[in-house]
Formats: structure tokens, sequence, C-alpha cells
């Protein structure tokens, strides 16, 4: 692997770890909302 | 699932756009370095990827600090936030410098002062993530990982010196040495640029990782107060 080719798997790895975790940080903000969504709506037993 | 707030939006924007400057200028405009050649131009990411980890980690640090004085869980939330962003932070200084090290020294990992420390830092906080995902008692979680996040803290100025109190196989500190830096001003314009690329990049997770924290406090309390009145 040429010089360049160190620089471009450098660049790449990060760019994967960087949006990998973003995309997994969204995902787990929309599974936690839903959650609560519908715990907010869930009745209370015994509530009239 | 609600959109962030604008505030938010705006610097993950500003984190898009001022890194895509970085890359270009460390990528197309910087020289290549006398001695590595092409190789060097992982600094623009390896730097800046550790400095902007220190950053989380102070962050971690003073929160955990805060927490521990007030015991209020939303201060406990931004350390929790800050130290997965500056586990993640420092994973991918780890990654680019091991992948740096291989055309320049030959090998891929040393056990030298410099690497041993960040692998150290690294395995700090990320055994303070673990601590706390097995905390059942949150509060409980909270007090013992800022105990652990505020004594994890001391490995940063250690490792930062590492390379001038040790004979390392690890270049000194570009950017924060004696004497400021040393650097081809065009290369320095790179690697600030890149810098503060991160740091917004770290703004913006922390801020949404901070959203997380709260959705989660409040499933917390939704959990409690169901199961009060069931």
């Amino acid at each position: 692997m040429g010089k360049w080719g160190f620089v471009w798997l450098a660049y790449g790895a990060a760019d994967i770890a960087l949006l990998g975790y973003l995309v997994m940080l969204w995902r787990r903000i929309g599974a936690a909302a839903e959650e609560r969504t519908a715990l907010e709506a869930r009745p209370r037993r015994g509530a009239p | 699932m609600r959109r962030p707030a604008l505030a938010v939006r705006l610097l993950g924007g500003a984190a898009v756009l001022v890194l895509a400057i970085g890359l270009a200028l460390g990528l197309a405009v910087a020289p290549p370095d006398a001695v590595q050649g092409e190789a060097q131009r992982i600094m623009y990411l390896h730097v800046p990827a550790i400095l902007t980890a220190y950053l989380a980690f102070f962050v971690v640090f003073c929160f955990s600090l805060l927490y521990l004085w007030k015991r209020e869980l939303r201060l406990d939330a931004v350390a929790a936030a800050s130290a997965e962003v500056g586990v993640l932070f420092t994973g991918i200084s780890l990654a680019t410098g091991a992948i740096w090290g291989k055309p320049t020294w030959g090998v891929w990992w040393t056990w030298d002062a410099r690497l041993t420390l960040t692998a150290i830092l690294f395995a700090i906080y990320a055994g303070y993530l673990m601590l706390r995902a097995f905390a059942e008692d949150p509060r409980a979680g909270a007090r013992y990982g800022a105990v652990l996040a505020i004594l994890g803290f001391l490995d940063i100025p250690l490792n930062h010196f590492a390379v001038q109190w040790w004979r390392t196989l690890h270049q000194p500190s570009t950017l924060l040495r004696p004497g400021g830096p040393s650097i081809d001003p065009t290369m320095l314009t790179a690697l600030l640029v890149n810098l503060a690329g991160l740091i917004l990049v770290y703004g913006y997770f922390l801020a949404e990782r901070v959203r997380l924290e709260r959705l989660r406090h409040r499933i917390l309390d939704l959990r409690l107060e169901r199961g009060r009145r069931g």
C-alpha cells in the first residue's frame, strides 16, 4: 500500500466511525422517544 | 422522533462545513511533509481527534465534580454524554495513529509511553461507560462514575507530557508545545481548521447524546410513576 493508501485508510476509518456513531445515536434517540410516547399514552391502572 | 433544536441543527451544519474545508486544506492544499511525505496528512485527523477527546474528558471531569457537589442528574447526563463521545474520539485517534505508524515507524503499534497512556485513557473511560451501564440504580452509577472520571482525568496530563518526560518513539507535541507550534503556516491552518471542525462535531454529538440521556431519565420517571400507581 502506498502512502496515499494509508491516508485514505485513516480518513475512511474515521468517517465510518463518526457516521456510524451518528446513525446509532439517532436510532437510540428514536427508540427512546417512541418508548416515552408509549409510556405517556398508556392508561394508568386504577385511573378512571 | 422530535427534531433537535434549531441551534443544534445549525451546529451540525457548521460542523459539516468546517470539516469539509479542513479536509480540503489537509488533503489538497497543505504541502506534503519533507520527511514523511503524504503519510503526514493523517496528522490533520489524528491530532485534532485526541485534542477533542481531551476536551470531552475535561467536560466529564468538570460535570462529575459538579454532580458530586449538587447531586443533580442533569449534570451527570452531560458527564455521561461527553464520556461516550470522548471514547469515540480517543478510538479514532488510536486507530489513525496506528495507520500513521505503519508507514512512518514500520509498525502498527509499539508500547511507547504516549501510545500506552492513550490506550489506558481509552480503557478508563470505556470502563466508566461499562460501570454506568451495569449499575442498577442510576444515582449509584452516577456517583461511582463521577469518582472514576475524576481519577481517570489524571491520565491526560501524564499522556500529554509523556513525550517530554520519557524517551518515546512518538514525536513531540505539534500544537501545545513550549514556544508555540513550529510547523509550516499552511499546515498549521489546516490543523486548526480540522480541530475547529472536530470540536463542532463534538458539540453536536454532545447535544444529541444529552437529549438521549434526558429521554432516558423521563422514561425512568414514567416507569416509576406507573409502578407506584399500578
